[in-house]
């Protein structure tokens, strides 16, 4: 009975961990074939969480309010672009060129996460899709603003930012001058790693917030939403505006994120920086073992852990393996949807499964009460 | 929570991000300052270039300029100081000095040309936009996107 016991606990633990576990055994194969030394690993490793940790934890949000995967973190990824743009040409260089950069994605972002939230609210129940369309219709605007607008009607004064016929902007623009100056400031080098202290420190501060955010009346509406939505209704929760508000702070942390991304990178690819950020972040988490209604920050760190290992040493690794490095950069590619397309379905067999239990089971207390009442 | 009291919070949040959004584009306004060490002629007299010039600006060695030559450093915020080790002629005595120059809010790159600096004249003599001469690529060369760029990447920076 016991060993039965262990044996069906440990069975569980298997199913509900089975995307961090195949990541696990993925990582192990692939890094001795990869050949990178450990210290070159743990370095980009370390880099990486810097560059998307914040990024991801913006995703914590919606899900805590039942919005399953934000996929509509895109729009604050574009805002911060916007606002970078804008620093850019305005020459504000360093940690106040950042600094600048996130105060001017504030506006942005809240615009779109309004727009974004008022209309998931008129989607209850297919949020993840309609923030993905959502995130490629304002692409469009996106793109009308930066290839049409900016110039004529947004002054823009630099020909390094300005593409040469005279409006709309150029595919990369530098950031040479704020390029990992939060990653730098206060960095320390252990053991040849490079720990930027800074980013970690903005990372942790997200963390207590998210925390704190949790137990606030605010925080615990989101939660009850999370939960049952007609039952946080009858309780008084305004549930259309506690999931706008969701949405929109997912947004604003994006749009920080996204400037720390950058600022790391060194450049904005101003056409594509923004186009995948949602999925590789939602990737990473689902990867860390999140579901689409559970999430923590313990998710976060792991799968961005083991996701970017992955992604260092996967294309090494197919080089390796096959000859052709071209199938490791697909493997980690097709890796990143397939976790998505899996945990969406994990999710949904999961909660038919409760939902078909759950009629069997009252079923059953139908069948015993009718016994019951003939006997 | 009043919704006045509740107003005046947000009211006070966007004036405080805007302080700090004005704070942000004084002290974050960067430069590139061209120094000249080139012989100056300046209603009607002739400033002579220095042998050389040590330009450190922050601790750090940014140029050695001898007479004709032209150095930069790049400089965040309208205060520029530098540290200058010149000697008039050759294998004449160093002599080391600090100043420290204002520089236009307006201007991205500022040439400062030394000799005139040192000789104390008016800053217009002294001071003056950098206009870089090479010509600006036309249409024909830019780069503008093609549908092809806004299609998905591999995200290999991710």
């Amino acid at each position: 009975m016991k060993n039965n016991n262990s044996r069906k606990n440990f069975l569980s633990f298997l199913a509900n961990n089975s995307v961090p576990i195949l990541f696990i055994l993925i990582c192990v194969v692939c890094i001795p074939v990869s050949g990178f030394s450990p210290s070159y690993l743990i370095n980009e490793i370390v880099t990486r969480m810097g560059r998307n940790i914040f990024l991801i934890l913006c995703l914590l949000i919606p899900i805590m309010a039942g919005m399953g995967l934000n996929f509509g973190m895109t729009l604050g990824a574009m805002a911060a672009e916007l606002a970078l743009i804008l620093v850019s040409d305005w020459q504000i260089w360093g940690i106040p060129g950042v600094v600048l950069a996130m105060i001017l994605s504030i506006p942005f972002s809240i615009l779109l996460g309004m727009l974004c939230g008022k209309i998931l609210n008129m989607a209850k129940g297919r949020e993840m899709i309609t923030s993905y369309i959502i995130s490629f219709f304002m692409n469009g605007i996106y793109q009308l603003i930066v290839l049409y607008m900016m110039g004529p009607i947004i002054p823009i004064k630099h020909s390094n930012v300005k593409l040469p016929r005279g409006y709309g902007i150029r595919n990369s623009v530098d950031l040479i001058h704020m390029r990992q100056c939060l990653d730098n400031l206060l960095a320390v080098r252990v053991g040849g790693v490079k720990i930027p202290v800074l980013t970690f420190l903005l990372i942790g501060l997200l963390c207590l917030f998210i925390i704190w955010f949790r137990k606030t009346k605010l925080g615990q509406d989101m939660r009850a939403v999370g939960q049952d939505m007609d039952v946080a209704r009858d309780a008084g929760i305004n549930v259309e505006r506690t999931r706008i508000i969701s949405i929109v702070m997912s947004t604003v942390l994006a749009g920080f994120g996204m400037v720390i991304y950058l600022q790391n990178m060194g450049n904005i690819a101003t056409y594509s920086s923004h186009s995948q950020i949602g999925m590789f972040c939602i990737a990473a988490l689902l990867v860390g073992g999140a579901s689409v209604d559970r999430a923590s920050i313990g998710n976060v760190f792991l799968g961005v852990v083991l996701f970017h290992t992955m992604f260092i040493v996967a294309p090494k690794a197919g080089a390796m393996i096959t000859g052709d490095s071209m199938i490791g950069e697909y493997f980690r590619v097709f890796v990143s949807y397939a976790v998505i397309t899996i945990a969406l379905i994990m999710y949904e067999t999961k909660k038919r499964k409760v939902k078909s239990q759950a009629g069997k089971q009252l079923q059953l207390e139908q069948e015993q009460e009718e016994a019951a009442a003939n006997e | 929570m009043s919704n006045k009291r509740s107003l005046m919070i947000r009211i006070c949040a966007v004036l405080a991000l805007i302080l700090i959004a004005a704070c942000m584009m004084v002290i974050g306004r960067g430069h590139t300052v061209y120094l000249d060490n080139k012989t100056l002629e300046y209603g009607g007299q002739t400033y002579t270039a220095p042998y050389k010039v040590t330009v450190t600006v922050k601790g750090e060695q940014v140029a050695k300029l001898y007479a004709k030559e032209r150095g930069s450093a790049d400089n965040v915020g309208q205060r520029f100081e530098m540290t200058l080790k010149v000697m008039q002629e050759k294998n004449g005595d160093e002599t080391t000095a600090t100043y420290q120059v204002k520089l236009p809010y307006k201007m991205d790159g500022v040439v400062i040309n030394l000799p005139g600096y040192f000789a104390g004249l008016p800053e217009e003599a002294w001071l003056s936009e950098f206009v870089s001469l090479i010509p600006e690529p036309s249409a024909e060369d830019g780069e503008v996107p093609s549908a092809d760029e806004f299609e998905m990447d591999l995200g290999d920076e991710f």
